[in-house]
């Protein structure tokens, strides 16, 4: 097996990214190296160890922390989406609870109905909050949001147990969502380092 | 050709710079080179001190690319060794000032020492 051979596969230490970019050069270089020294002896390879022990782990860890940011930021934007749907699915919940308080009023509405009613718009409001405190991308907008939810989430299970015949459509947007949101509020959040040369 | 910049911070930000860098960013400050003729300069510059493998010298370009110190100058044979295609690096003007930067802060350092006549006396 040719010193190049052996040096191509001490390359598979590096991210396939770097490889990827620098290999041909580095191999290259290596193939100079090798000009210019004797490579049938111990302290070439241990030069060429030394390099590669020294410096894959190093760019192993950046390529991973790379990876971490671009995570965090498609995490970032999906969280904007999320923001944007739950402003408009908040919006469209107070509407809906205010046409079914019109359809009411034209019969008769029991208390426990209108009580429901009340719930659910205000279910309605603290979910579009909650949507706005999102796309607020600080500490604290993320907090308002989390209480905003759970205070919408508690109201819709209320209003569920007032008014038992809730549409199926209504309990799994009611609670499924601010459920999910949740569950996507505590997904970690990375601060990008600065960039060291 | 890819160049690859962060947003534009102070040189002084940069500092200190690892051994292997101001190196490399000392080397180009002559012009153009490819990868072996930076790690020639280097060794050198060093009387043989300094030695960059080719796993050290790629990352730390990689590194200084990335923060728009140095930039790509284009891949071509070079005419003393005449084999394949080599790619060219080269310094920005950032690179140029934080190397000068570093310069200032070693010197000044280097100049401390004086003082303390830590170097600059015979030893008895």
């Amino acid at each position: 097996m040719s010193a190049e051979c052996i040096y191509r596969l001490l390359l598979r230490a590096y991210p396939p990214d770097f490889r990827a970019e620098y290999g041909r050069e580095m191999v290259l270089l290596f193939r100079d190296q090798c000009r210019e020294s004797d490579v049938r002896t111990v302290g070439f390879w241990a030069t060429v160890l030394c390099d590669v022990a020294r410096s894959a782990p190093a760019l192993r860890v950046e390529a991973w922390r790379e990876r971490g940011r671009d995570n965090t930021r498609t995490m970032e934007v999906l969280m904007k989406l999320a923001a944007m749907l739950t402003v408009l699915v908040g919006a469209f919940g107070v509407l809906n609870v205010m046409v079914e308080w019109g359809a009411a009023l034209t019969g008769t509405i029991g208390g426990m109905h209108a009580l429901a009613l009340v719930l659910g718009v205000f279910a309605s409001a603290l979910l579009l909050g909650a949507g706005a405190a999102i796309l607020r991308p600080t500490q604290r907008g993320r907090q308002a949001a989390r209480l905003a939810l759970l205070a919408s989430l508690v109201m819709i299970v209320a209003a569920r147990l007032l008014f038992p015949w809730m549409s199926v459509f209504s309990q799994l947007v009611g609670i499924g969502f601010p459920v999910a949101i949740l569950i996507a509020l505590h997904w970690p959040h990375r601060v990008s380092p600065s960039g060291a040369v | 050709m890819v160049t690859k910049r962060r947003a534009a911070r102070p040189p002084e930000a940069y500092l200190p710079l690892p051994p292997a860098t101001f190196h490399i960013l000392l080397a180009l400050a002559d012009g153009e080179l490819h990868g072996y003729a930076i790690m020639k300069g280097v060794a050198a510059r060093s009387e043989g001190t300094v030695r960059l493998g080719p796993g050290t010298l790629y990352g730390s370009l990689k590194r200084l690319l990335e923060a728009g110190l140095v930039e790509e100058g284009g891949e071509r044979v070079d005419p003393e060794r005449g084999d394949e295609r080599r790619r060219y690096y080269r310094l920005t003007p950032l690179g140029l000032s934080v190397a000068r930067a570093e310069a200032r802060r070693l010197d000044a350092m280097v100049r401390a020492a004086r003082r303390k006549k830590l170097i600059g006396v015979r030893p008895a």
